[in-house]
């Protein structure tokens, strides 16, 4: 991106009217511009003054249900390498800070050979812990599927960790020799995502690690030694 | 690294300038774990932030969602805050305004919307309009916008009210994207103009 192309798109990006790849970019650029970054610090306080205009009320249950979430709601350390000025700047930041962590993560991952990470995906602790990393991440996105299907799935996909988390409740049982299995789809077609065990009180907690971008999870039953494509009917998928 | 230097910003002509920010305080104090200090947060920041993501999301039961979720980041990132990213106010209508932008472009309902919105291609009027809450900053804004040629409005109001990109307001006006990114500049330098917001 050149020069000219980036101060211009200061005012987009304040007003979030900018594409991921163009906010990415922008992101990079305006921390140290000195052009564009009183730019975005202006165009953000005439934009509360905006959103002051159209203030609305919530409902009052939602103040206790803010307060009820946040008194179990780790805040982030204020310890930082170097003072961060900008929020654009702080999730920069966070980002690499993030995947040198996942890199050790994955490392230690390997080191520590499949029973470990079976383990970590399975177990109740691992589970937790797990999804909670996923769910904090600031791209997290919380699909829910919907179907024909007895009960409810969610899926929590974050880009930067390549993590899914799959939530089921509810379910009907599979039948016997049978499971829940997930499928990402793409314009290549479903690819197996992994049979989703229930607990046996038709919940499912998974996390999963995927590839690429999915865009589209479908959710059948199949035999639990598993099918190369699926054979059942699709149970759940995104909503229309 | 890139901390102002004092005196780099003027402070602008409201409470919730910078340094002498009033809700500065509580936010710090909240970021030590002050949950009293929350609330009173909560009470001053809750409407704004439900009024901007109502009119994104529209819908009332995803948007009391996206409030909350934005509120609880208020709270996770609250030891984070420096005044030298600029006023409470400003910061937190950033952070709600963005969370509400990433549950419409997340959803297929996104299409849907900018399907039927290019229909019907002038703007709906606000749904929430009974709820807005009369302010000072409600006749000022009003009377700034009113300073916007049609088109700057039109392009503001649909990317920041609507969600959409410069690119689907571009395709939901049949207007080049050059243009639209034009007007949309314009009009947010004339709307912070008119509003006194310095820079």
């Amino acid at each position: 991106m050149n020069g000219i192309d980036v101060h211009q798109l200061a005012a987009a990006y304040a007003l979030d009217a900018v594409d991921e790849r163009e906010r990415a970019e922008f992101e990079a650029h305006y921390p140290t511009c000195p052009v564009c970054r009183p730019e975005i610090a202006g165009f953000r306080e005439t934009l509360s003054h905006l959103a002051a205009a159209s203030a609305a009320t919530p409902p009052p249950s939602l103040k206790a249900e803010v307060m009820a979430e946040i008194s179990t709601t780790r805040q982030l350390s204020p310890l930082l390498p170097e003072p961060v000025t900008d929020l654009a700047e702080f999730r920069q930041r966070r980002q690499r800070v993030l995947q040198l962590v996942t890199l050790a993560a994955a490392l230690i991952l390997i080191a520590a050979g499949a029973f470990v990470v079976g383990r970590q995906s399975r177990g109740t602790n691992g589970y937790a812990a797990t999804a909670a990393a996923v769910f904090s991440r600031d791209d997290t996105r919380v699909v829910d599927l919907l179907g024909s299907g007895t009960g409810s799935f969610k899926v929590a996909w974050s880009p930067s960790s390549a993590q899914i988390v799959v939530i089921g409740n509810g379910l009907a049982d599979p039948g016997s020799g049978k499971a829940y299995e997930l499928w990402q789809i793409d314009n290549a077609g479903p690819h197996a995502m992994g049979l989703l065990d229930s607990a046996g009180n038709g919940q499912v907690r998974r996390v999963l690690t995927v590839d690429g971008a999915p865009s589209e999870w479908a959710i059948t039953v199949e035999p639990k030694g598993g099918v190369d494509a699926p054979t059942g009917e699709v149970l759940f998928t995104n909503p229309a | 690294m890139f901390r102002s230097a004092p005196g780099e910003r003027a402070p602008i002509d409201d409470a919730a300038g910078h340094a002498d920010d009033p809700l500065g305080d509580l936010l710090t104090r909240a970021g030590r774990g002050d949950q009293a200090a929350f609330v009173e947060l909560y009470d001053t920041l809750a409407p704004l932030l439900h009024g901007i993501v109502l009119r994104v999301v529209r819908d009332p039961a995803q948007s009391e969602e996206v409030t909350q979720e934005a509120l609880v980041e208020l709270w996770r990132l609250a030891p984070r805050y420096e005044t030298s990213r600029g006023s409470v106010r400003s910061w937190a209508t950033t952070l709600a305004h963005r969370r509400a932008i990433d549950r419409v472009r997340s959803e297929q309902a996104a299409r849907d919307r900018t399907a039927r919105e290019a229909q019907r291609r002038d703007l709906p009027p606000h749904d929430v309009a009974e709820q807005v809450v009369a302010t000072l900053d409600a006749t000022r804004v009003r009377k700034a916008l009113e300073r916007l040629t049609d088109m700057q409005r039109q392009a503001v109001e649909l990317a920041y009210f609507g969600g959409h990109s410069y690119r689907q307001v571009a395709q939901l006006l049949n207007v080049p994207e050059g243009t639209i990114k034009n007007r949309i500049r314009d009009g947010m330098i004339r709307l912070r103009d008119e509003l006194g917001v310095a820079t």
